[in-house]
């Protein structure tokens, strides 16, 4: 057992280099600025997938606030922007720290719930944070004649700034600057991710989830560790959340749409949930569907459905568990012929 | 009755079953002729709730023969293997709750070859079991340990059926309520049911069965007459702590 | 007074609607441990149906409803016949029936799209004029929804508590293995139950889009308050959620009165929030879950 996980080690970190070094080339064999745009959503969704894999998949909690905690880094770090004139950079962290202390306080309210009542809990939570946004119509601060709103309400939080990449590189490398700084903190939230995944902890959560009475069995204080977990998660939701505000220089309540989160559940789904590499997988194999979906406008929520539902019931395991099974088959043979 | 000649009505056959890649029983192999009282003893954990699992199809074993008059119900959905006459009274009871006694009763019959003969079938089984009698709306949940094993057993009753499996009526109850209960399977053997019990507590079983199979880590290891085992002081030690 | 009249008559309209639907939710969840997330898709379609059978089809209504409410039972059984059978006994079958019921969501909320299109729908279905009750205008359709669900929860008691089905139901809800033992076959549960589900959810629908109009979207709202209903009671427990129902349908009235129809919705959120953190299995739930 040990021997296998010093092996699986070995092979998340070939995979990640290799990951990585394809990433890295990419914006140079596809120097296209939409290509170089999609690329960095997709290292931005990504993030948020491995996070909420972590919460959902591994530790167990049916949260459905994880684009709050996105909404609100982003928020953070875009009002110190505006209002501080505190540079995104340094924002960044402040958004990643108040995700923590609003995981913190969802935590906590779900202290002794579980399963759907957590979901409904954590969803009123989004809700109630999207409706304060767009309910907020009150000038706060008049920006030459336009006033602007606390949060920027239904318009959205904007002219903030950003990263400053114009300062420092040519005009067509400009989009390069995010490119990096998302496919950097995705490389981070990945690894983390993984590295929790793998450890005792990762372990011991993937035994509670196979055999329920373990925990108590065991005298664990498993809501402690999901605590943990969650709030750990946070801080790279939070960053996330930042450095798409950075990008596209504007927040707005549509982060916290219904169909966005069901978009990013998909990926954690299609890719597999609990597994390692599902995330990263499955926003992959998401925005490429999406991208050929964007052909059949009228039929991309049925589309997104039906790939749902065929997961769901055909492949449980998502992409990530259907590698691991072909894996698996591979060295049976081989230990077998060997 | 129950003719030596006659095909039994339950045969098992090498059968295998584990949980999760942990093997619990390794080839368990025996009859139960019809109208006959056979038990299952042995130390706990050892398979014979599997086993009894096995047989009522809550169980898939991996390997090895059930038959039911000859054919094979291995494999069948626990419906269809309860609609061809097996009952199981499972350990544990398996009561309904947050219904009331009746309920729990008239779901006995839910078959529908046992709804066309329910009322007389009900009528039989409180008098059988006066307590449930009188219990009979109160709801499952409020009942006492002793109560729930009655209704547990009054329900598998409510069946009809063909075989009685019966997984440890003793268990948790206090000697006095053990005495009734058996009384009860003493009633049932004297109208010539056919029933399978498995027990921890031989003493008990040694008056009431027929035949004793022992099973210990998941297989036979002695089989006989009940008479035999009482008189056998070298197994009662060993393995039923006298 | 009048205000009093006011706040009753679209309280009570309100929940009776939501006791309809909370009823399918409560159904399904209790019995098959499925949290339903094609409830608020079930009740578009239900809606639909009975408009494209009493406008498009041109039947007559006593056809046209019974017909509509057909429609989602047999998409409760499709959806156990296509999906939800194959996860059955499977680990992760809770999980994987929410993403799997999302999924089916949207297949059904596309096709609405694409059949009528985004643009609401005026619902023809419903009766005409009312009465008076002081300076409060009663509308008869409002009656009738209300007498609709008292006849509804009736039905369904009886059935549950008096039928050989029913008991078959219940039994599955509190244990399914002992159930199996009984001899009920429990696939055979899953689909009465997903039928029965689904034709609640139509009615609910119909009933909605008689009061408001037709939306490709408008289930969202409604299921989303029937998980709070349901979770308020503790989910699986159909007596508590019916009056809980009642009392979210007159809380709601109350808060769009006296602030405004915007405070409606997140005024019941906090209030979610705040009971759950108050009684984690729900304010009438038992840890077990399994009340029906």
């Amino acid at each position: 057992m040990i021997a296998g996980l010093r092996s699986t080690a070995r092979a998340d970190w070939l995979t990640g280099l290799v990951l990585l070094a394809v990433a890295v080339a990419l914006p140079f064999l596809f120097p296209s600025r939409y290509v170089v745009g999609q690329l960095t959503l997709f290292f931005i969704w990504a993030t948020v997938v491995s996070q909420w894999n972590l919460v959902f998949g591994v530790a167990g909690i049916f949260s459905l606030a994880q684009m709050a905690l996105f909404a609100i880094g982003g928020y953070v770090t875009g009002m110190l922007a505006l209002y501080l004139d505190v540079s995104l950079w340094a924002g960044m962290f402040v958004g990643g720290i108040v995700a923590i202390l609003l995981s913190l306080l969802i935590g906590l309210a779900c202290l002794r719930l579980h399963g759907a009542y957590v979901a409904l809990l954590t969803l009123a939570v989004a809700q109630v944070m999207y409706l304060l946004i767009i309910t907020d119509t009150e000038c706060f601060m008049k920006q030459g004649v336009t006033c602007i709103n606390f949060t920027g309400g239904t318009r959205g939080l904007a002219r903030f700034g950003d990263f400053g990449f114009r300062d420092w590189l040519p005009y067509s490398l400009v989009p390069l600057g995010t490119y990096f700084l998302a496919l950097a903190v995705l490389a981070v939230a990945t690894a983390f991710s993984i590295f929790i995944i793998r450890s005792p902890l990762g372990l011991a959560f993937q035994a509670m989830r196979d055999n329920p009475g373990y925990a108590t069995a065991r005298g664990i204080s498993r809501f402690k560790y999901q605590l943990v977990v969650f709030a750990a998660s946070a801080f790279f939701t939070g960053l996330a959340g930042a450095v798409y505000a950075g990008h596209f220089r504007v927040m707005g309540a549509n982060v916290l749409y219904l169909s966005l989160l069901l978009f990013l559940l998909s990926m954690m789904v299609v890719g597999g949930i609990g597994r390692a590499w599902g995330p990263i997988l499955g926003a992959g194999a998401l925005m490429l569907i999406d991208e050929g979906l964007k052909e059949l406008v009228e039929w991309r929520l049925a589309g997104l459905g039906l790939i749902l539902v065929i997961f769901v019931v055909a492949l449980p395991g998502g992409l990530a568990g259907a590698l691991d099974g072909i894996r698996e088959r591979f060295a049976r043979r081989r230990t077998a012929e060997g | 009755m129950s003719g030596s000649d006659a095909q039994p009505l339950l045969t098992l056959r090498d059968v295998e079953a584990g949980y999760g890649g942990q093997r619990v029983l390794r080839g368990v192999g025996f009859d139960v002729p019809a109208g006959q009282v056979v038990t299952l003893i042995g130390p706990n954990g050892h398979g014979k709730t599997t086993l009894l699992y096995c047989i009522s199809g809550l169980v898939r074993p991996t390997r090895g023969e059930i038959r039911l008059d000859g054919q094979s119900i291995v494999g069948l959905p626990v419906d269809r293997i309860v609609e061809r006459g097996i009952v199981h009274i499972p350990q544990g009871d398996m009561i309904f709750p947050d219904m009331s006694v009746l309920d729990n009763l008239l779901m006995g019959a839910y078959l529908d070859a046992a709804a066309a003969t329910r009322e007389e079938r009900l009528h039989r089984v409180l008098s059988l079991l006066p307590r449930l009698a009188e219990r009979r709306a109160q709801t499952a949940s409020t009942l006492s340990g002793g109560e729930r094993r009655m209704l547990a057993i009054g329900r598998g009753l409510m069946a009809g059926g063909r075989i009685l499996l019966i997984d440890e009526p003793s268990l948790g109850l206090a000697p006095i309520v053990i005495d009734q209960i058996y009384q009860v399977i003493a009633d049932l053997k004297a109208e010539g049911r056919t029933i399978l019990l498995v027990e921890e507590n031989a003493s008990r079983v040694v008056e009431l069965a027929d035949r004793v199979h022992l099973l210990d880590n998941g297989e036979i290891v002695w089989e006989g007459p009940a008479a035999e085992l009482a008189e056998n002081d070298e197994l009662l030690e060993t393995y039923l702590g006298g | 007074m009048d205000t009093a009249i006011q706040i009753v008559v679209s309280g009570l309209t309100l929940g009776a609607m939501y006791a309809v639907s909370t009823i399918a939710l409560s159904l399904v969840w209790g019995s098959l441990r499925m949290l339903n997330m094609a409830q608020g898709a079930l009740l578009t379609a239900g809606g639909y149906a009975a408009y494209t059978a009493v406008v498009t089809l041109a039947l007559p209504v006593w056809i046209g409803l019974p017909l509509a409410i057909l429609v989602g039972a047999v998409i409760g059984a499709l959806m156990y016949l296509l999906v939800v059978r194959y996860m059955l006994g499977r680990p992760g079958f809770e999980t994987n029936v929410i993403i799997g019921t999302v999924g089916i969501a949207l297949i059904l909320e596309n096709l609405v799209l694409r059949l009528y299109g985004a643009y609401p729908l005026q619902q023809p279905i419903g009766l005409p004029d009312g009465f008076q009750v002081g300076a409060t205008w009663v509308p008869w359709q409002n009656v009738l929804i209300l007498v609709v669900s008292i006849l509804l929860m009736v039905v369904m008691s009886a059935f549950l508590e008096r039928t050989r089905a029913g008991r078959a139901i219940r039994a599955t809800a509190q244990h399914q293995r002992g159930a199996m033992l009984m001899g009920v076959p429990v696939g055979r549960v899953y689909i009465q139950v997903l039928m029965i589900g689904g034709a609640l959810a139509a009615i609910s629908g119909i009933m909605l889009s008689t009061i408001t109009t037709l939306a490709p979207t408008m289930g969202y709202d409604p299921m989303l308050k029937a998980f709070i209903i349901c979770v308020i009671a503790g989910l699986g427990n159909i007596n508590g959620a019916l009056f809980a129902a009642f009392a979210l349908g007159l809380f709601e009235a109350a808060v769009q009165y006296f602030l405004g129809v915007r405070f409606g919705f997140p005024a019941l959120l906090l209030l979610v929030i705040a009971a759950l953190i108050w009684r984690p299995y729900g304010v009438f739930g038992r840890r077990k879950q399994a009340r029906l």
